[in-house]
């Protein structure tokens, strides 16, 4: 029995945590970590409301097409695609909509509100066109590109707050709030992601495009017909690099890869979204 | 009498180490899902915050046992890992985590976006119409089959 007692106690040590209050030092390091570590330390539900101001911002300038069957199928190959993702699981789920605009464009805002032009939208021929449109916007959103675009300098301050050394006032907190929305934002709508980022996220569409069933080649259709209109100097994918670029890579992509094709049988359904669309 | 107490100690002891780890639900709500597959039956709904205790990981699915003991499968993309104990899994524990501690501490919160409110340059009644969109599963899974996608 004193053996079994000499055992337990010996669990006991070794399961044993110091009961100390860390939460100063625990604070500080976070507040490090949020120096150092930049996008990705952003939890889950920060992310969401970024994305919300993010994506408010951007329908304060765009208005929204509130088509609710529209709406819907856009959702639904939407979500098609979202389980086959690396994140599938988000804060709140992925959102799709679409904005009242001639313009070629589609934005993903932090936290899966993901939003496409009926200019874009209109250059899609079949559903497999249209789900490559939305599986590159989805890749951005599970690489978190956004958040990405936010200045260092305004988590570095947040990261300070955090970690309590120093208190920034109501104010200051919501200015950060509002430079970083502008930030991701102005990526958005003007600045554009890297290269390397928007090389990822069509590679890795293709790939998503693939598991789901769509035909990866449509989104080697969609980019050439992005080309020529970049040929017309319209505002196209304008905060994309160019089309032609963007094919050859993916062009080499398909060559290489083991990818198969779709097949034709969701033609019917998006002729039915065509004849809502144009209405 | 000592003899029960030593077994008592012993008990304790061996179900502290043999239990899980404790996950944490991160999303705002999920599910527990019957099958490691999102068109799966849902077993029971998941809100944010809620703890489970891993039994075993399959892939990017995790098997988990929620606070009433059901077994069910969720995502690993909709957890992440407690820095509490397994007693924090039982019913009826109160007060903010870390994480929520951290977010009131920063700016990327429900506050701010009230205050953004009525500002003509946030258009947030949009994005209200735009997050009630929501899809049932058993609609998601008819319009795979109907497209014969995967």
């Amino acid at each position: 029995m004193k053996k079994l007692l000499l055992i337990c106690l010996c669990f006991s040590l070794l399961s044993w945590k110091p009961s100390i209050n860390l939460s100063k030092l625990s604070k500080a390091k976070k507040g490090l970590e949020l120096v150092s570590g930049a996008a990705h330390k952003i939890s889950e539900e920060e992310e969401y409301y970024v994305g919300r101001a993010v994506a408010a911002n951007i329908l304060s300038q765009y208005p929204l097409w509130k088509n609710s069957e529209v709406t819907r199928y856009l959702n639904l190959i939407g979500k098609v695609l979202v389980l086959k993702s690396a994140r599938p699981e988000i804060f709140a789920g992925y959102h799709f909509s679409l904005l009242d605009s001639n313009e070629a464009n589609a934005f993903s805002a932090p936290g899966g509100i993901i939003l496409l032009t009926r200019g874009i939208v209109a250059m899609a021929e079949n559903e497999d066109e249209l789900a490559a449109i939305l599986a590159h916007e989805i890749q951005h959103v599970v690489t978190k590109d956004p958040l990405k675009a936010i200045k260092s300098q305004r988590l570095k301050a947040l990261g300070t707050f955090a970690a309590g050394e120093a208190i920034g006032s109501s104010n200051q907190v919501l200015n950060i709030f509002q430079d970083s929305v502008l930030d991701i934002s102005g990526t958005l709508l003007q600045k554009g992601y890297s290269r390397k980022q928007e090389k990822n996220a069509d590679l890795q569409a293709l790939d998503l495009l693939a598991a789901t069933g769509y035909d990866p080649r449509a989104l080697l259709a969609m980019l050439q017909k992005v080309k020529a209109i970049e040929k017309k100097k319209a505002k196209a994918f304008s905060a994309h690099p160019s089309a032609s670029k963007r094919i050859a890579y993916v062009e080499k992509h398909l060559a290489t890869g083991s990818l198969k094709g779709g097949d034709s049988s969701r033609l019917a359904r998006f002729k039915r979204f065509v004849s809502r669309h144009r209405n | 009498m000592k003899k029960k107490i030593w077994l008592l100690g012993f008990f304790v002891v061996s179900a502290m180490l043999l239990a899980g780890k404790v996950l944490v639900v991160k999303v705002m709500r999920s599910n527990l899902l019957s099958k490691p597959d999102f068109l799966s039956g849902s077993l029971a709904p998941i809100q944010k915050g809620a703890k489970l205790e891993l039994i075993e990981t399959q892939g990017n699915w995790y098997l988990v046992r929620n606070a009433v003991g059901l077994k069910g499968y969720i995502h690993q993309t909709a957890v992440g890992e407690s820095k509490t104990s397994l007693s924090g899994i039982m019913p009826g524990k109160k007060g903010a985590s870390d994480d929520e501690l951290a977010l009131a501490a920063k700016g990327f919160n429900e506050g701010n976006e009230k205050k953004l409110r009525g500002s003509k340059d946030y258009n947030f009644a949009d994005v209200d119409w735009i997050m009630d969109w929501n899809i049932a599963n058993a609609a998601l899974a008819a319009f795979i089959r109907e497209g014969k996608l995967k």
